[in-house]
């Protein structure tokens, strides 16, 4: 049976800390644009931190929000590809192809969510610091989209050791770098085609809510709201 | 197009495909035979110890074969080797639990620097403007040598002095050992944002004199009065952890949060409540609540003692209600285990050490001090070390004689130049050394008055250890060996010390005995526990831990402290605003700023990229006619920088805040001659009985002047729509 | 002379497009000199020292011949440093491909042996023969042998091969190489174009998403 990977964000222990973003940079090769471009707005974080202000001082408060490539089931980004580089995988994600990308960004400009960043240089890195990128995963180069790709190199990896081991993969097993990283533990990743994984429970949760679910999109990350303090849940 | 235009064309196109050969240079180097069994595609996963804030992080780093540009026998060429690529946390880690911080994820550009010193250095010019000629580590160490046998040979080994960020493990027993037994004075620590006055304030209510370990999982109520302990206080890695599991992790309950401070901070957005107070009066308020307590009879203990501390005269001081007041206390008795956290600003007041005594006696009444859900001590193996040589100390003397007392500094991870206030003249004080030697990787504001540079490995390459002070309750202490091979010219700092130390003119009165610094963790390890099997074990896991049979938590007759009123420089009209500079979520206190990752990283809460920045009240900043961006000057009396305002609805109106780690003069291309350092203006003020800067004592005031705005955004500002406060 | 039938000009085909790439050339290179392309004025925009990205636009590939090639694929056979022949060591040393070759079988990559394997023999066997003196030289100055990749794809491919799950299924490293075990001098003679990945992962009925081989 094929998997539907999916993810489940608890902003009740999301502390934004950012330990998400900084591995994903790590883990993806994801270029370092520099001062003069993240002025022009092109810096490219993957997945990123909302902080929404509610309130006037001094009855203030902040709310997190982690938010990344939601692999959206029906995803505005992929029938507005020329060249099918958005394309759906028999997974469920959404796949960024950058072969078959031409640059046109109409994917990006589609995208509710802002998840899609373009490379519009060739990206490159001060000797030596291009000896720490990730052999596993490709480097892009300049006219490409890129966005989260829900670390499929380690799915992948996952789905390969698995099989040569000639047996079934376990929930918890393959852990995207965000994922891996989360110092409380408020990301989880697996396979919501499988109804036991941590996962699958979660997107049941009576706390779990979708992004911008209204659009119709059918994201595949579900959003654990924040608690308050007279709440009893059960995870 | 016909036929013959195409074939034409197409030959054109041919010709000049055969004409451009591979003319990569890359390909035309030397490749050299690999020093090491590369398995080539195949991650090895091996572990170490993150260095880069006083948690101690175990981690497992991802070491994959790959070419590296490196020099053998004087010639130039590619080597493949295991090359770090990604870090992680190591789950077997009781502290780190398999997380790593953002800035522990960042680390691993430590190695790979493009702006690391590769080579040893020696001064080739001014002092204080580079530049640096290199030599070879025979030059380097014959140099040293002589520096440090002349000052035998002179009778003045008192003279050599050791600069060093507080460091734990064996590397803080070598260090210690060597200036012994050549008859110096124990190295001094610089470390002025490190909470030392809760420690001696544990010390006098614990008897621990050590960063206490909340096991915040199992607790029920957490109050932190202005510590960043989900993001640069303490052990935050494992206080997140904790934190996670107190609010999501026990079906059935949901632990509550509060945090009193006076600015916003990355962990007071995670808080059910948030209490902003009077700066300084944090600790006013801790003894308002444990006086409730007691009051309502909902705790025993003395009541005269904190007569004082009605709600309604606390109310008046602290500018928190006298409802939440009672509330709040109550809530902090009903819901055991309850946790009262104090660290940060509150500490770095001129009367921190009441607020750090205030709060341990709201934890003492609490009764969760050495409990599940409460406060224990990690458990700390051998002797407490000999106090250091004091860093302020050291500076008046030098300022105080035309002659420097001190004749040779060794400078080891320390940047004091940048880290100081102005006002303690930190430069003038060492450019009198006549003979400043560097172990460090980069230049900064304080190696570049070096004369001479023995540039350290960087972690990956280094044989690691580490016996953490807090975050986890039982002993833990880590060791690991170089996850790669050295890409550079560099030599491990403890192995140079080692070789020096065996090759004095006037050998050490007490020798170390140990030719590298792996046989002195070895050894050290084996003494702990003997037996091959503990040494093996331990570097294949990251280190030892387990519970010993010491008791966490010492008692001792609760502390009521007594009452000290902040005080402040700058007067209140000529300085309206309090100044809050604090450890910034990137750069720490900006011995990071130097990473690129962590210069893109977003500020979480402002979204501020390779900026610096100065938070205003949303009012204040209207007030002054000042819109987001503006650029303002802040002036205490000591000095002024320039920053562009950011308009934050988070914190009090009479207070502005300033995050550290940017204003770098030199620290390499990424830091240097980027936004401003708001320590540069701080005023010397101090607690008296540690002598601690009171980093949050400066009063300032701010004036808009024509400046370019360089305030660069993620997102639109600290609210969702950027146009809210145009 | 042509002659001109029925009012049309028998280049007109050429010539249309002549004018209208004429057209777009000269379009091109006004609004790159109104908006200050970088090319064109041959300076960066960025006034900072470029940190991370250079800010100034540069193509993937250095030249457009570099460019045409990457394009189709079209990659220079290998030229080796030193006349290596597979076959005696197939044949007459009984070796197996995975000998040589081990990283196959567990990795991505089948990796090439160094110059250390080699030597594990060659420091006894066929001294007398000049590639092995050769390689000799090489491991006395402490140098791998430079040898080129005769299989492999391009970066702007974007494929990501693993050796090990095909082998785990199987898979002859004849099948995708060829019999290498009888060339005197490796060469590519099975193009591994996306069509050959793609009728075997059919048949075998292995995945053909994209992205399980471009990521």
């Amino acid at each position: 049976m094929p998997h539907k990977w999916g993810m489940a964000v608890d902003l009740d222990r999301c502390t934004g800390c950012e330990a998400c973003v900084v591995a994903c940079h790590s883990e993806n090769n994801i270029p370092t644009v520099g001062e003069t471009e993240a002025a022009r707005g092109r810096a490219m974080h993957w997945i990123r931190i909302e902080r929404y202000w509610e309130g006037e001082f001094p009855e203030v408060q902040v709310k997190f929000r982690p938010v990344l490539c939601q692999q959206c089931d029906e995803a505005p980004c992929e029938p507005v590809c020329p060249t099918y580089a958005s394309s759906h995988s028999e997974d469920g994600l959404n796949s960024q192809i950058y072969n078959r990308c031409i640059g046109t960004r109409y994917c990006a400009n589609a995208c509710g969510y802002n998840v899609r960043f373009f490379n519009f240089f060739t990206p490159s890195w001060d000797k030596p610091l291009h000896l720490q990128l990730n052999p596993d995963v490709s480097v892009r180069e300049g006219g490409v989209m890129e966005k989260c790709t829900f670390c499929i190199q380690r799915i992948n990896a996952g789905k390969v050791s698995a099989g040569i081991e000639q047996r079934p993969l376990l929930d918890g097993e393959i852990q995207p770098a965000c994922v891996q990283s989360c110092t409380a533990n408020a990301l989880v990743f697996g396979d919501l085609a499988d109804p036991d994984s941590t996962v699958s429970k979660l997107s049941k949760s009576p706390r779990g809510t979708k992004l911008l679910e209204e659009l119709g999109t059918k994201p595949k990350v579900t959003y654990l709201q924040r608690g308050s303090w007279d709440d009893s849940q059960k995870r | 197009m016909d036929r013959r235009n195409f074939l034409k064309v197409g030959a054109l196109t041919g010709a000049s495909a055969t004409l451009t050969s591979c003319g990569n240079p890359e390909h035309q180097m030397i490749r050299f035979i690999p020093e090491e069994e590369i398995q080539g595609g195949i991650a090895i996963w091996k572990p170490s110890v993150c260095p880069l804030c006083a948690t101690g992080c175990g981690m497992l780093v991802r070491v994959v074969d790959g070419e590296a540009e490196v020099i053998r026998n004087g010639k130039k060429g590619l080597i493949q080797m295991g090359l770090a690529r990604k870090l992680e946390g190591n789950p077997a880690h009781p502290i780190s639990q398999g997380k790593l911080c953002a800035r522990g994820q960042a680390a691993i550009q430590v190695t790979y620097h493009p702006d690391r010193i590769i080579h040893p250095l020696k001064r080739n010019g001014v002092r204080g403007s580079g530049p640096f000629q290199e030599i070879t580590w025979d030059e380097a160490i014959t140099i040293l040598l002589s520096q440090i046998d002349g000052l035998a040979a002179a009778g003045s080994q008192n003279a050599l002095a050791f600069l060093t960020k507080p460091m734990r493990g064996q590397r803080q027993t070598l260090i210690s050992r060597f200036m012994q037994s050549y008859g110096a004075p124990p190295p001094m620590n610089f470390d002025p944002f490190g909470d030392q006055v809760l420690r001696r304030a544990n010390a006098h209510s614990f008897g621990h004199e050590q960063l206490p370990t909340f096991d915040i999982a199992q607790s029920r109520y957490v109050i932190s009065f202005g510590a960043d302990f989900l993001g640069t206080w303490n052990a935050a890695v494992p206080q997140s952890a904790g934190y996670g599991e107190m609010r999501q992790g026990k079906p059935g309950h949901r632990g509550k949060f509060v945090q009193v401070e006076a600015r916003m901070s990355q962990t007071g957005a995670n808080a059910d409540e948030w209490v902003p107070v009077n700066p300084g009066t944090e600790g006013v308020l801790a003894l308002g609540m444990a006086h409730v307590i007691v009051n309502l009879k909902l705790r025993p203990g003395n009541l005269a003692a904190l007569a004082e501390y009605t709600p309604a005269e606390v109310a008046k001081r602290t500018g928190v209600k006298t409802e939440r007041i009672e509330r709040l206390a109550r809530e902090f008795a009903e819901n055991s285990p309850a946790i009262a956290i104090i660290g940060g600003t509150p500490l770095a007041h001129t009367n921190g050490m009441f607020s750090a005594l205030a709060v341990n006696t709201l934890n003492t009444l609490s009764g969760s001090m050495g409990k599940p859900g409460g406060i224990s001590f990690m458990p700390q193996p051998g002797k407490d070390a000999p106090p250091g040589t004091s860093f302020n100390k050291f500076v008046t003397e030098q300022l105080a004689s035309p002659e420097s007392p001190v004749k040779a500094l060794l400078l080891h991870e320390a940047n004091p130049v940048y880290g100081s206030p102005s006002a303690w003249r930190v430069r003038e004080a060492l450019s009198k050394i006549p003979f400043i030697a560097s172990f460090g990787s980069f230049i900064d504001e304080t190696s570049i008055l070096a004369d001479l540079v023995l540039p350290d490995h960087s972690f990956l390459e280094s044989w690691v250890d580490d016996v953490p002070e807090s975050g986890a309750g039982i002993a833990v202490a880590s060791v690991a060996p170089p996850a790669m091979r050295p890409i550079h010219q560099t030599r491990a700092m403890p192995d140079v010390l080692l070789d020096v130390s065996h090759r004095l003119a006037k050998p050490l009165q007490q020798p170390l005995p140990w030719k590298t610094y792996e046989e002195m963790l070895k050894d050290s390890f084996e003494s702990i526990s003997p037996g091959a099997d503990t040494w093996n074990n331990a570097i294949a896991n990251g280190g030892v831990w387990g519970k010993t049979g010491e008791p966490g938590v010492r008692p001792l007759v609760p502390l009521f402290p007594r009452y000290s009123e902040p005080e402040f420089d700058g007067e209140g009209v000529q300085f309206p605003f309090h100044f809050l500079p604090y450890k910034s979520q990137s750069f720490l206190d900006g011995s990071l700023a130097h990473l690129p990752w962590l210069q893109e990283l977003p500020d979480v809460l402002s979204t501020a990229m390779w900026s610096s920045w100065v938070e205003v009240h949303t009012e204040t900043a209207r007030g002054l006619g000042l819109v987001q961006g503006d650029v303002v000057e802040i002036s205490s009396t000591q000095g002024k920088i320039q920053a562009p305002v950011l308009l934050s609805p988070g914190i009090a109106p009479n207070v502005i805040a300033m995050p550290m780690g940017q204003g770098h003069e030199t620290f390499t291309r990424f830091a240097s001659g980027r936004g401003a350092n708001p320590i540069s203006i701080l005023a010397p003020m101090a607690e008296p009985e540690t002598g601690a800067l009171a980093w949050a004592a400066t009063r300032v005031r701010i004036s808009k002047v024509d400046a370019a705005s360089k305030l660069i955004l993620f997102a639109g500002g600290m609210r969702e729509h950027p146009d809210d406060h145009r | 002379m042509k002659v001109i039938k029925n009012g049309v000009h028998p280049h007109r085909g050429m010539l249309t497009l002549l004018i209208i790439l004429g057209i777009l050339g000269v379009v091109g290179l006004a609004s790159g000199l109104l908006f200050e392309s970088s090319i064109l004025k041959g300076q960066p925009i960025a006034q900072n020292p470029p940190v991370g990205t250079t800010g100034v636009f540069t193509p993937a590939h250095s030249s457009v011949s570099l460019a045409v090639r990457h394009f189709f694929g079209w990659r220079p056979a290998a030229v080796q440093p030193i006349a290596f022949n597979h076959k005696p060591h197939l044949e007459q040393a009984q070796m197996e491909c995975l000998y040589c070759h081990a990283g196959a079988l567990t990795g991505p990559r089948a990796t090439i042996p160094g110059v250390n394997s080699c030597m594990t023999c060659h420091n006894t066997i066929a001294k007398d023969k000049p590639a092995v003196q050769q390689i000799a030289e090489y491991f006395n100055r402490g140098e791998e042998i430079p040898w080129q990749r005769v299989y492999g794809w391009n970066d702007e491919a974007h494929l990501r091969f693993n050796h090990a799950p095909h082998l785990a299924a199987s898979v002859s490293c004849g099948k995708c190489h060829g019999d290498v075990g009888s060339m005197a001098d490796a060469k590519r003679i099975i193009d591994h174009s996306m069509n050959f990945c793609v009728t075997c992962h059919k048949e075998k009925k292995a995945s053909i998403d994209c992205v399980t081989c471009h990521f």
